[in-house]
């Protein structure tokens, strides 16, 4: 009796043990939904919404961002299973960075077609202006109505109207697109360029010259603040200012250096022209920093 | 001589940054904000469950039980006092823990009790209060995922070689973290026997450890 009792429990635990390898498999068998890249304010992976549609949404969503600095963006996906939407949403906020940093005013507007859902994603600072209450009514009362209907895209441009006429009451700062984080970057750099500029230049001083040295710390200064800010201006003005030091800096040119100083900004340009490269593959339209705490509202249709 | 000054800061800042004092720091105080985050999370839905009840109140009259076992929770959640300090001691950490679960649990069967009056759900005044109440179980969850993260890092860098000896040295501790529920049960190795002899010799526990 005891023996075959014992017996029992064995199987169980061989049961159970089966259980955790099988949930195990299957959690990687079963990814996560990957998170799109961030290229356009309307992301669409469904082929839900016409060209035409997409376009639309997408002009009005960059024309409020330009006059009020906030960013919405909206994304369509088939599912977001195994996670809830809420999940879901929560990284793909995360992953976009969606508003400026610091203020943190960014939306997301995010629907699983398949899963019949949809959620409004909210930022920090704008939990004020869109509280979670207003963020269900705007599901509730205008986007489940016509998305029950199939007319996916009188639902998403209907709830842009509510959003944005609840964010136009809202006092953000004024917009000034990623000027703020740009600066913020360049002033962490600066120790970092400073160094580069005298421990390396002195360095380089002793085996290429105070010319030689100053061409190349400063196209590699351009191409680091290039590399951190993706601003090609500031990229460019910190090359040559970092030569003119590199060449006055130390022990001073000549006369005759000034003339081809010229040729140390040319050491910036090879950051420009990498720069272009990676202008154009990266996109137009990308999160400014802005961080999100799982405010906002989830609705069913 | 300039160049090589400069060369010795670097140098210096260099090599204290490599004894993960300055990573300690960093992380621990990234821990406490994110705890910060998490109680203030639990605190706005302790402050969102009277109104709650007072708005289910008239309707569900036949659910007393339910409305009472949210309010004693609920008295029994802000009755420990959360403070940052939480996170340094296990038993009040757990607790804690087992506090606010238990007024998760209430408000859930509560919710669920709801679904069985239309009236009630569709007054609008009951939808704002569900929406925010939503609203602030995702924002705990969101918060809850950020510190366990946090405290990961954290205590990663306090057990590994060579930041444990600086951890040590300034008296930088374990932080407790969340658990699933039934994580002791989860987490116990399986006794398994194959012995003739009875149960009753086997070596504590601890042994295997």
């Amino acid at each position: 009796m005891r023996r075959v009792e014992r017996r029992s429990t064995v199987t169980r635990l061989c049961v159970r043990f089966g259980g955790v390898l099988l949930t195990l498999l299957l959690g990687t068998a079963l990814a996560q939904v990957e998170v799109p890249p961030l290229r356009a304010p309307v992301t669409d992976l469904t082929q839900t919404l016409t060209a035409e549609q997409i376009t639309a949404l997408d002009l009005r969503l960059r024309e409020f961002e330009r006059r009020r600095g906030s960013q919405i963006a909206i994304l369509l996906v088939p599912t977001t299973q195994p996670e809830t939407i809420e999940q879901y949403a929560i990284r793909v906020a995360e992953t976009w960075q969606l508003g400026r940093r610091g203020v943190d005013d960014g939306v997301l507007l995010l629907v699983a077609t398949e899963d019949r859902a949809v959620r409004i994603e909210v930022g920090y600072g704008l939990e004020g202006a869109l509280p979670d209450v207003m963020a269900n009514r705007i599901i509730q009362q205008v986007i489940v109505p016509r998305f029950r209907e199939g007319d996916y895209f009188g639902g998403l441009s209907a709830a842009l109207d509510r959003i944005i006429a609840l964010l136009e009451g809202e006092p953000l700062p004024a917009s000034e697109r990623r000027d703020r984080s740009v600066g913020d970057e360049l002033g962490a750099l600066l120790p970092l360029l400073f160094v580069i500029v005298f421990v390396g230049g002195a360095l380089l001083r002793t085996f290429f010259g105070s010319f030689g040295s100053a061409t190349v710390t400063g196209a590699m200064s351009g191409a680091l603040v290039w590399l951190f800010t993706r601003a090609l201006p500031i990229a460019i003005a910190a090359a040559i200012i970092m030569f003119v030091i590199g060449l006055f800096g130390g022990r001073g040119g000549g006369g005759s250096w000034v003339s081809r100083g010229g040729w140390g900004g040319f050491g910036g340009w090879g950051g420009y022209s990498a720069g272009r490269g990676g202008w154009s593959g990266g996109g137009g339209w990308s999160g400014g920093g802005g961080g999100f705490g799982g405010g906002g509202a989830s609705g069913r249709w | 001589m300039y160049a090589l000054r400069l060369f010795a800061l670097l140098m210096c800042t260099a090599l204290f940054g490599g004894c993960g004092y300055n990573t300690l720091q960093q992380q621990d105080e990234q821990v406490k904000s994110a705890w910060a985050e998490v109680l203030n999370q639990y605190q706005r839905r302790a402050d969102l469950v009277p109104n709650l009840v007072n708005t289910v109140k008239g309707a569900v009259t036949a659910e007393k039980e339910i409305l009472e076992s949210v309010i004693e929770a609920r008295s029994r959640a802000t009755s420990i006092q959360a403070t940052p300090e939480l996170i340094e001691n296990p038993q009040a950490f757990k607790q804690w823990q087992a506090a606010q679960g238990e007024l998760s649990s209430a408000l859930s069967r509560l919710m669920v009790v709801v679904e069985r009056y239309p009236d009630l759900k569709s007054m609008s005044g009951f939808q704002d209060l569900r929406a925010q109440l939503e609203g602030t179980e995702n924002r705990i969850a969101v918060a809850r995922k950020r510190y366990i993260d946090a405290v990961q890092n954290y205590n990663v860098t306090v057990r590994s070689f060579p930041t444990n000896l600086t951890a040590k040295l300034f008296g930088f501790e374990e932080k407790q973290n969340f658990t699933v529920e039934n994580e002791a049960e989860i987490s116990r190795p399986p006794a398994v026997d194959f012995s003739e002899a009875p149960a009753v010799q086997s070596p504590p526990p601890d042994a295997a450890g």
